[in-house]
């Protein structure tokens, strides 16, 4: 290399490094250190060690967010895979409109989840919301309830709003890969004998191993930043059965100004993304490629 | 996926389902279109529906009639054309300026070999999995106290202006921008810099002359998926900025949320209005939109 190209080099790389590390890593670095501090955002952070993250295992709320979050992965990772990957071998095939159907399924992942939440609301809404209304109108009263205000519903709706965006994105992902997935094959297989579940299960899915891993992958990390949407239908109430680690990492750091111990939960749940990060790039590096 | 005997073919050869397993799969994508399409539905015709009709029957009916009542209101009563304005206003810089860096660090990350750079490199792409949370206080305090040399202001507070979202954005943006660019740059033909180096070309040139101009494609998919993410950013809005001089769409659709006098068809016409943007950008742009978020899944 010459020394002009050096020169160049370290000047194209040195600007967007120093945004890089000033707005991302710097900060990620303080919010360990301000982990280990009590802090209530205007006296100066006093260091205690790992208190906060002592503190945390007996906390209730934090656990509840904690069991949430993990519900949270368990049907993030499911219900998106599975309807995602149905919906798409199922449009895939020659059938008429199947066109006009991806352009309905396509439209929630260019909408803010402010905007979707708004919609759930209404939804949920106890006295006119589209779910007591189809209820009722089934006759089936009894089983109407405030989804959101019910301490038994009110995690299971939060999720299943949030799963329908999350859906469209794998359904948009797996019909991608698949057409990438050789036609010969599956016909070779069809003259075979193979019934169209051993297709789906033997050749189809096996073939789209890479795009499921990335589907997860994003379901995960998601999940992990998921905050619109509790914030939106919720704020992670009532009594915390809504809550997930990112809720209760902003109630504690800007309602209640525990700053160090909303530190402590951005900082565990740092550590559960890096988790996603070593799994993620071993995967993608044992198939010799990296996303993208 | 026909096993039947004497099944019918389509025009590309595959055969036709027999009609009873049709059933259950139309079946199934008829109801998966309904969930996906009624919210939608819903809200539009929430925006044109009177407050009176919903105060009387809630939002889920055929509207009685069809009034812009309610984007004028909102228009004209509520902060919303400066939430907009907020909002391409940290958008567009944010955007160009993450794209912008994507492109001088994927050229330096796909044509040159230095000491560390592949550790580097991991650094910068394991990014995009940063929760925000984990850079939220820290630059919340930052962005609330000026910066000062010696006791001299160099740069007042930035807290509740929209410069903090937009330095913000576009440095996390870097994490995506970089490693598509890096890899779309190594996938052109080799020996582009090489020959253009020998012919007298500086890197900058190689890169904005040569490079650049090839990269558009990539280019056009990572501007419509930034545009489109920082666009429905909530989090960054929610911390940042109080006032109505400085809220983006986003956290302005969430702050009249939370007040009562806002009726429900002023809130579906402003999420409607909120929306145009980056559906516009999607049906404009469909084609890079999709070919951005499946690049990872798509073996070449």
């Amino acid at each position: 290399m010459t020394r002009g190209s050096r020169i160049s080099l370290f000047l194209m790389a040195a600007g967007p490094l120093a945004f890089f590390a000033i707005f991302v890593l710097w900060p990620l670095a303080q919010s360990m250190y301000y982990s280990l501090t009590d802090w209530n955002g205007l006296s100066d952070p006093e260091f205690i060690g790992l208190d906060n993250f002592s503190e945390l295992l007996s906390d209730p709320n934090f656990i509840r967010s904690f069991e949430n979050t993990a519900i949270w992965l368990i049907v993030a990772v499911t219900i998106p895979t599975v309807l995602g990957l149905l919906l798409a071998v199922l449009l895939d095939r020659p059938l008429r409109g199947s066109r006009l159907y991806k352009s309905a399924f396509y439209l929630p992942i260019t909408l803010s989840l402010v905007v979707v939440g708004q919609v759930w609301t209404w939804i949920y809404q106890p006295n006119w919301g589209l779910i007591n209304s189809v209820l009722e109108g089934l006759g089936l009263d009894q089983l109407t309830r405030a989804w959101l205000g019910d301490p038994g519903t009110t995690l299971i709706a939060v999720i299943l709003a949030w799963c329908w965006q999350q859906t469209a994105l794998a359904l948009i992902l797996y019909l991608a890969a698949l057409t990438t997935v050789p036609q010969d094959l599956v016909e070779a297989a069809s003259i075979d004998g193979a019934n169209a579940r051993q297709q789906f299960t033997r050749i189809i899915v096996p073939l789209l191993r890479p795009a499921t891993v990335v589907v997860i992958t994003l379901a995960v990390i998601n999940t992990l930043k998921g905050f619109d949407i509790v914030f939106v239908l919720t704020k992670g109430g009532p009594f915390y059965m809504s809550s997930n680690l990112a809720m209760y990492m902003y109630e504690q750091t800007f309602r209640a100004y525990h700053l160090g111990y909303g530190a402590a939960i951005a900082t565990a749940l740092f550590g559960l993304a890096i988790i996603v990060v070593v799994v993620y790039f071993r995967q993608a590096r044992a198939s010799e490629r990296l996303y993208g | 996926m026909a096993s039947a005997q004497g099944a019918t073919v389509d025009e590309k050869g595959r055969r036709e389902r027999p009609l009873h397993r049709s059933f259950v799969l139309h079946g199934f994508i008829l109801a998966m279109l309904v969930i996906y399409a009624a919210p939608i539905i819903g809200v539009l015709m929430t925006s044109v529906m009177s407050n009176a009709e919903i105060t009387a029957r809630g939002v889920w009916h055929i509207p009685e009639g069809a009034t812009l009542g309610n984007f004028l209101d909102v228009w004209n009563d509520t902060p919303t054309p400066r939430y907009l304005l907020n909002s391409f206003m940290v958008t567009i810089p944010a955007t160009a300026l993450s794209v912008l860096g994507g492109v001088l660090l994927g050229y330096v990350f796909s044509q040159f070999r230095f000491p560390f750079a592949e550790l580097l490199f991991l650094v910068v792409i394991a990014g995009m999995f940063f929760p925000p949370q984990a850079m939220l206080i820290p630059l919340f305090r930052l962005f609330n106290s000026p910066v000062e040399i010696f006791g001299f202001q160099l740069i007042p507070a930035l807290y509740d202006t929209v410069y903090p979202m937009i330095l913000i954005h576009m440095s996390i943006g870097l994490a995506i921008t970089t490693l598509l660019l890096r890899n779309f740059m190594s996938a052109l033909p080799s020996g582009l810099r090489e020959a253009a180096i020998v012919d007298g070309a500086g890197d900058w040139s190689v890169l904005f002359r040569i490079i650049v101009p090839l990269s558009l494609p990539a280019l056009a998919v990572l501007a419509t998926l930034q545009f489109t993410w920082i666009w429905n950013d909530f989090l960054w809005p929610l911390v940042l900025t109080r006032s109505e001089e400085a809220k983006t769409i986003m956290a302005g659709i969430s702050a009249l949320q939370g007040q009562y006098n806002v009726a429900w068809a002023n809130q579906a016409a402003m999420a409607v209005i909120a929306s145009i943007p980056t559906i516009v950008i999607f049906i404009v742009f469909q084609r890079y939109f999709i070919a951005g978020l499946t690049m990872g899944s798509v073996k070449e």
